[in-house]
């Protein structure tokens, strides 16, 4: 079979690419972009624009002009315009659309506290693309000579979560992992085994209980293919699993945002929750982005929660498959090792290989903090004015009372107007995280400490290709979402998965408010 | 890489817009909604996944001061 569509399609697209970085590179779209306060993706729409415009304009006279015989070539050639389409949807939304929707949303004003309804409905430029996504596909549905590039979304996710191992310190993996480790084995152990109970209860078969406590208790789809072979799923039984699983995923990765904006939850907070409470793992990275488009701190938090959950897979295949060969008889015996292995994710391999490469320093100073190094040698605009000093020199007989061990490092910020080295700011961040001073003084200690800390270039340039990856791989996850997949729930398995959902997603909800707070 | 996964074609229910990720397996026919891939195997897209970015990576590395 030749995949290759002989389509304009795709040399068309690549002219709409050059063309808007042609245009902006010459300032012919300056007005519209000063207009929609989208002057920080000016540069990206350029480099961007000439590199997927030449990219569309090459591969689409090859794919329109070419000859195209059935190989691997042919194949992995074909993928380029679904991926191309991909990137121009994702990338109108971005630049244009999003913008558009926030300025109409601050025209209506603010309707929650300072937050715009935008900024409640968390509808920024992931959320736009994810739906545009779904809008695509069970409309118009996506064109033929794209659904081979579609395909390409989760390669794109995958890569960008290996990626995000650049950003990590040892500090905040350790802190991350701890809490992570306790808060997934809590909920995707209790999880597994709520759905197991209630399954039996219901009087499920077994194979159906297996597979849709994979599903819903670990990372959705993928959890779901995985544990299938081990407890003889049916098709009809993945099917139903798939879609519960989708029907609440894709509710959640819209409804968490506005919830977490309603509750103020900090990014840890946030990150920690939509890593526990939402099924599917492209899902949560949806959430977290979705929660805060502008920045990776969420992503950060909630990629360490889904890894952490993607390494209990074997796990619960193991324990599934030990299971169902207990309850069915005439099974053959279950390899540990066998399972172990085939089941082991290997990009999670990729990411740690990822975090260790920047721990020796090579993409940016060793021992930085969240992806900033340290350097003290700031401008005078940069220190801290003397009528900011004031406030802290007034509160120091506090700290000094209360905390002593970070009296010392205050007062070196006191008479310096900045923090003076690597570990009085460690010691700086402390007394912020202590919360004894007041919140104007707090205000002063984190201005101290960011005017500090610095992103290196290659840790920009990290955080610019992992977030474009992400919003290659959403817009492209959304375009994957068929509504007759949705429809595939129904029944006992959508009345299992959906206490269970619901209970996971309450509970963590609860147990983070009440146990997990932004020191970390 | 010569085992591949065969886009969804024909349609199911006559809606060619919900055919894109259309499975068959044992003859039945379902919808996997989501993680499809070009690959054939989940290891083979973390490899790829894992050469991709050690290039990216290079590139960054190399290009970027």
């Amino acid at each position: 079979m030749v995949y290759t569509h002989k389509h304009p399609a795709l040399l068309i697209m690549g002219g709409i690419f050059l063309l808007i970085g042609i245009l902006v590179g010459t300032g012919a779209l300056d007005g519209l972009i000063a207009y929609l306060h989208a002057g920080k993706y000016k540069g990206e729409m350029i480099w961007l624009g000439y590199i997927l415009g030449v990219i569309g304009i090459v591969f689409g006279a090859w794919h329109l002009w070419g000859r195209h015989e059935e190989g691997d070539l042919d194949y992995y050639g074909s993928t380029v315009a679904g991926a191309i389409f991909i990137m121009l949807v994702a990338m109108i939304i971005r630049w244009f659309v999003a913008p558009y929707v926030a300025v109409l949303s601050k025209a209506l004003g603010p309707v929650m506290g300072a937050k715009y309804l935008h900024q409640v409905l968390g509808l920024n430029y992931v959320v736009l693309g994810i739906l545009a996504g779904i809008i695509i596909t069970n409309t118009i549905g996506v064109p033929m000579w794209a659904r081979n590039g579609v395909r390409l979304s989760r390669l794109g996710l995958k890569t960008g979560v290996i990626l995000l191992g650049t950003l990590y310190s040892l500090a905040e993996l350790q802190q991350l992992g701890k809490l992570s480790v306790v808060l997934i084995g809590f909920f995707v152990l209790g999880s597994v085994g709520l759905v197991l109970l209630l399954g039996r209860l219901r009087g499920l078969p077994n194979s159906m209980t297996g597979v849709l406590s994979a599903g819903m208790g670990v990372c959705g789809v993928s959890a779901t293919v995985a544990a299938s072979p081990v407890v003889k799923a049916k098709p009809v039984e993945i099917a139903y699993t798939i879609g519960t699983i989708l029907l609440w995923g894709v509710g959640c990765m819209f409804l968490f945002p506005i919830i977490g904006n309603m509750l103020d939850m900090g990014y840890v907070q946030f990150g920690a929750w939509a890593g526990t409470g939402i099924l599917n793992s492209a899902q949560v990275a949806g959430a977290a982005l979705a929660y805060q488009p502008d920045g990776i701190e969420t992503l950060k938090v909630a990629e360490i929660f889904n890894i952490t959950r993607v390494l209990f897979l074997p796990i619960i295949v193991l324990w599934l498959a030990l299971w169902f060969v207990k309850r069915e008889e005439g099974n053959e015996r279950v390899n540990v090792f066998q399972v172990i292995f085939q089941k082991f994710p290997i990009f999670v391999l990729g990411f740690i290989l990822m975090f260790a490469l920047s721990s020796t320093g090579i993409f940016a100073p060793p021992q930085h903090y969240k992806g900033k190094y340290f350097d003290n040698n700031i401008p005078e605009s940069k220190l801290l004015k003397p009528e900011e000093v004031a406030v802290l020199k007034a509160e120091f007989d506090k700290v000094k009372q209360a905390k002593p061990e970070y009296a010392p490092a205050l007062q070196r910020l006191i008479e310096n107007r900045k923090i003076m080295s690597r570990e009085d700011d460690a010691l700086i961040r402390g007394l912020n995280n202590a919360k004894i001073m007041s919140k104007k003084a707090n205000k002063l200690l984190k201005k101290a400490h960011k005017a500090v800390r610095h992103t290196a270039k290659k840790i920009k340039k990290f955080r610019q290709w992992i977030t474009l990856l992400f919003a290659f791989g959403l817009t492209g996850l959304g375009m994957q979402i068929t509504m007759a997949a949705i429809r595939q729930a129904g029944g006992q398995p959508l009345v299992v998965g959906g206490i269970v959902g619901t209970v996971k997603a309450v509970l963590s909800l609860i147990v983070i408010l009440l146990f997990v707070h932004e020191t970390i | 890489m010569s085992e591949k996964k065969p886009m969804a074609n024909g349609s199911s229910n006559g809606d060619e817009t919900q055919t894109i990720d259309i499975h068959e397996e044992d003859g039945f026919r379902y919808h996997r909604g989501s993680a499809l891939s070009i690959f054939s195997s989940d290891r083979t897209e973390d490899f790829m996944a894992l050469v991709l970015a050690l290039l990216i990576a290079l590139g960054v590395y190399l290009f970027v001061d």
